[in-house]
């Protein structure tokens, strides 16, 4: 009963209250001493009644309407007072925080043809209704990045139209920043310190309830203390949604003939049945290619397209599911990919003579990537080179054992010499220092990715010192020996050892062991693909939200991007650098064009298994068979899920307010006319 | 012309209407005494009827000369005999006949004014009385124009409080009056003991009898409201109602039912009966009314 009825009234009102319908009872049969009147004959009246008399029943109850009335009055009023409503429990607290997810995945439409935000929205939504006037709140959202759509207020108005303001995103899941948000609002550190006194917070703790909205595609949130925040989880979207996703998509040259080309795409069901899917891969619009993919439950499959000798386009994958399958989420359901013409990467190797480093350049893997070219430090002084070199010809120009006058318009690898410019000059050692333990390296820079250099010896070694901005690679018990820095537009990397050294007499000499590991190929391989801008052509896809990065050196200034929904946006392309876009919130292609011409074309792709994850996780409790939503871990506490129901308790009393008021207005209105009802 | 009496119940415009109306029966009765009124009998006047020959005893005052002259034959020279008429007015003077505004009591001395009125200017035999009167008691037979401030006297004389019924009153009525002529009944009708033993006095007498049952607008369309204890004025019967829409509607039709059966029990029995709300204007009554029923012309 407490769930329909909430008692507002102590035992002394309840009777007061109560004492109220035997008093109208009372005044009514006073009332009822009827008022005299002489008239002329009652021979009429009386032949009126006796055949009234015939159904008295009825017209006794129409006599004592008002008394019904009266009484009908007073017992909405008290059935008021008990304030009944339905489904959800109070809101208790001061403050609240409404964390709601708008990532990709809560474009998911479950049973009900809404999607999990809207569902989230009109959750928040009652909850707001049901604040009082002494309550504030604070609505946050968070995708991949938190954003504080309403401060706290107890403006209701003003939390609805911060909530119609949120808009569905396809991004990843990080919580992390709201909560950050949330804490900062709620555990405000202000502290005052007295003179010679304690500090002391200068706001009290409140506590503050954090109602999160989300279907909890984010792993546990660790380090973080709730400190005041109360939190709540609150599971939008149901364990049963199922779901088939593209999870990847990507092309590449076939392995057996280098023209042909193949799209590479990546299935996932997320459902717990097993079905089938057809993906159609389109290229500008023409169909090229379409299969039929099976996808085993709740695993991901691949398929490769074969797409022969296509030059350049946009590719679309996109997967159907069939029609038994319910496909909750339709943001994973197409992929684009850009298919630029076969440029191959082109690096200059200047070295005079280097078979360990040649033949680490020629691996079947970089010969798929690049094109290498080989000459001697007098090579380069031809003038048809030196044209080659001026026209940016190359993307990659590795120096070894030699550095050149003047720094080349390319990428650079130096190695075992210091480019020719102040910056690097200055910094560096001038004479080699001999036997340097490597200590620690960058693993997390592309270069060095899948490097393992932990018993690599060196011989001797030049001391390497970035200038300004750059990044040391590699640091050794005599001082960094491998660095890499931006020059403009271009970026330098240094190895301070030689692979191969030619001493006094001539002789070469091995410098380091190095080259005979296998991290050396694969520092090779990165070389191109990083510096050689190998890996930015074939990988044209983003994530959404994120922002990209294109190397746009040689276009004109003004660059219009043009967004997949149509828009098109105007920006400048920086002197020096990168050029940096961000909006990159829809899914699709985006194209840079400048001066007329299309220069760079890009695909945003979801191409999250974690998102495209859509089922509920459930944790089935062996006892009772019950299954319940996965709590979520923030800090050391684990949240549990609430209770599957809407926490917005529906309020009866205000229409039955209105209805005490429809009640007393149509008994004002019989009393006066009742002649006539 | 004399002039009209001022008086409550008759005005001069209404005098002035009534001078050019006159008593009408349908039935052609003996007067007493000469009058206005052309009779069955030939006689007296100055409209011509037929000739017809001289026998012994006739009235030698009655012989064309002329003729006799002419054609030396004795032919007698009929004229139409004009008579006087008998008009009663019978009034219901008791308790229940004091109510509305005006009272349906003051509104039948209206009434019965005019109708007196027309009747007195035409040399009928007025009479005036109420029910409540003793078989004995008689009122006085007036008769011409200089007879009118004494009708009015005594129709104002006549006061509310009687407790005679309708029957009764009637019976006393009929004895009293033996002679035949138009008999204006003037009442409520609202008799617990009924109306229709009323009325065949009157059918036994064979008079022409119009009734007009006065009824005043709070009996016609009751504006009441609430819970209400009704007290008869006459028997202080009483009755509880409580005011809807349906039972004012009952009311509305057991009304109507009411005074349809006393004018069906009229029409069956050549009588003319008149429903008269006393908030239409007596003149009104009279000068319509009265006159498509055949009673004054």
């Amino acid at each position: 009963m407490d769930y329909i009825f909430r008692n507002t009234l102590g035992p002394a009102a309840w009777t007061a209250i109560g004492l109220v319908l035997p008093a109208i009872f009372a005044l009514y049969f006073l009332k009822l001493r009827r008022t005299p009147l002489e008239v002329p004959s009652t021979y009429l009246w009386h032949r009126v009644i006796e055949d009234l008399r015939v159904n008295s029943l009825w017209q006794r109850l129409r006599q004592s309407l008002l008394l019904l009335l009266q009484l009908l009055l007073v017992l909405l009023a008290m059935l008021a007072l008990l304030r009944p409503g339905w489904q959800g429990q109070r809101l208790e607290g001061k403050k609240f925080i409404f964390v709601i997810d708008n990532s990709a995945s809560m474009n998911t439409e479950d049973a009900d043809d809404a999607t999990r935000l809207d569902a989230a929205k009109q959750q928040v939504a009652a909850l707001v209704d049901q604040l009082e006037s002494d309550m504030s709140a604070m609505i946050v959202t968070f995708s991949d990045r938190p954003n504080l759509a309403q401060e706290f207020t107890d403006n209701r108005r003003l939390l609805r139209k911060a909530l119609e303001r949120i808009e569905p995103t396809a991004r990843q899941t990080e919580i992390r920043g709201a909560l950050e948000l949330a804490d900062g609002f709620a555990n405000p550190e202000k502290v005052i310190v007295e003179e010679n006194g304690p500090a002391f917070d200068a706001a009290a703790p409140e506590p503050v309830e954090l109602f999160l909205f989300s279907d909890g595609r984010f792993g546990p949130v660790e380090g973080f203390s709730l400190g005041n925040l109360k939190p709540k989880y609150l599971p939008i979207g149901s364990p049963e949604s199922e779901n088939l996703a593209i999870t990847a998509f990507n092309t590449r040259r076939s392995e057996n003939s280098v023209n042909e080309r193949q799209a590479f795409v990546q299935i996932a069901n997320a459902s717990s049945q097993d079905t089938s899917a057809e993906v159609v891969v389109t290229l500008d619009g023409t169909l090229l290619d379409a299969a039929d993919v099976d996808c085993p439950a709740g695993q991901s499959t691949s398929y490769t397209f074969r797409l022969g000798e296509v030059a350049s386009g946009v590719l679309q994958a996109k997967l159907t599911a069939p029609a038994a399958f319910k496909d909750a989420l339709d943001l994973d359901n197409t992929a684009y990919a850009v298919l630029d013409p076969v440029r191959d990467t082109r690096v200059l190797l200047v070295t005079p003579g280097n078979t360990t480093l040649e033949i680490a350049l020629n691996t079947e893997r970089t010969q798929r990537l690049a094109e290498i070219k080989v000459v001697t430090p007098e090579e380069l002084k031809q003038e048809e080179l030196k044209r080659q070199i001026q026209a940016e010809v190359f993307d990659l120009i590795i120096y070894d054992q030699y550095a050149p006058e003047q720094m080349p318009p390319s990428n650079t690898l130096f190695i075992g010499r210091i480019p020719p410019l102040p910056g690097w000059q200055e910094e560096s050692g001038k004479e080699p220092v001999f036997g340097p333990q490597i200590i620690d390296w960058q693993r997390s820079h592309p270069l060095l990715n899948l490097v393992e250099l932990g018993n690599v010896q060196i011989i001797d070694t030049i001391e390497v010192d970035p200038p300004p901005g750059g990044t040391i690679l590699i640091d050794s018990t005599k001082g960094p020996i491998a660095a890499i820095a931006p020059r403009g537009a271009f970026e330098d990397a240094v190895l301070g050892f030689e692979l191969v050294g030619v001493d006094q007499e001539g002789n070469v000499n091995v410098n380091t062991n190095w080259p005979r590991s296998f991290s050396f190929p694969n520092f090779c391989l990165n070389t191109i693909e990083y510096l050689g801008g190998a890996s930015q052509l074939r990988d044209s896809s983003f994530r959404p939200g994120k922002s990209v990065e294109l190397n746009l050196v040689g276009v004109e200034k003004e660059v219009t991007i043009t967004l997949p929904d149509g828009q098109q946006r105007e920006r400048q392309r920086p002197e020096k650098g990168k050029f940096t876009f961000h909006e990159t919130d829809q899914l699709g292609i985006y194209e840079v064009t400048s001066g007329g011409k299309t220069v760079r074309r890009f695909a945003v792709n979801l191409f999250d298994r974690e998102e495209s994850d859509v089922p509920l996780r459930v944790r089935q409790d062996d006892e009772d068979k019950v299954q319940t939503v996965e709590s979520l871990s923030i800090g050391y506490v684990d949240v549990d899920a609430a209770q599957r129901e809407s926490p917005a308790r529906k309020e009866l009393w205000q229409w039955l307010l209105v209805a005490v008021l429809a009640v007393l207005v149509l008994e004002w209105y019989i009393y006066n006319r009742r002649v006539y009802v | 012309m004399p002039t009209a009496p001022e008086s409550e119940l008759l005005t001069p415009a209404l005098l002035n209407q009534l001078e050019r109306l006159e008593l009408v029966t349908r039935k052609i009765f003996r007067g007493q005494l000469k009058g206005e009124r052309r009779s069955k009998r030939k006689g007296q006047s100055v409209e011509f009827a037929d000739f017809r020959n001289y026998v012994a005893g006739d009235d030698l005052r009655l012989l064309d000369w002329n003729l006799y002259a002419r054609l030396d034959k004795l032919i007698i020279k009929l004229f139409q005999e004009e008579e006087d008429l008998h008009f009663y007015t019978l009034i219901d003077a008791s308790m229940s006949m004091d109510f509305g505004d005006p009272s349906k009591l003051q509104y039948a001395k209206q009434l019965a004014a005019a109708m007196g009125f027309i009747g007195l200017v035409r040399a009928d035999r007025v009479r005036i009385e109420t029910l409540g009167q003793q078989a004995r008691e008689r009122t006085p037979v007036l008769r011409g124009r200089h007879n009118v401030w004494r009708m009015l006297e005594q129709l104002e004389n006549i006061e509310a409080g009687e407790t005679a019924t309708l029957a009764e009153g009637v019976k006393n009525f009929c004895l009293r009056n033996s002679g035949r002529g138009i008999v204006l009944l003037l009442s409520d009708m609202m008799d617990k003991s009924g109306y229709e033993q009323a009325l065949r006095y009157f059918m036994s007498h064979d008079m022409d009898c119009y009734v007009i049952q006065i009824l005043s607008q709070e009996e016609l369309e009751p504006d009441v409201k609430g819970d209400l204890k009704l007290v008869d004025c006459e028997d202080a019967d009483e009755a509880e109602i409580t005011v809807s829409a349906p039972l004012l509607a009952r009311y509305d039709r057991t009304l109507k039912a009411f005074t349809g059966g006393v004018q069906e029990f009229c029409n069956r029995r050549g009588m003319n009966y008149l429903l008269a709300n006393t908030q239409t204007p007596v003149e009104q009554l009279v000068a319509q009314h009265l006159r498509r029923r055949g009673l004054v012309r």
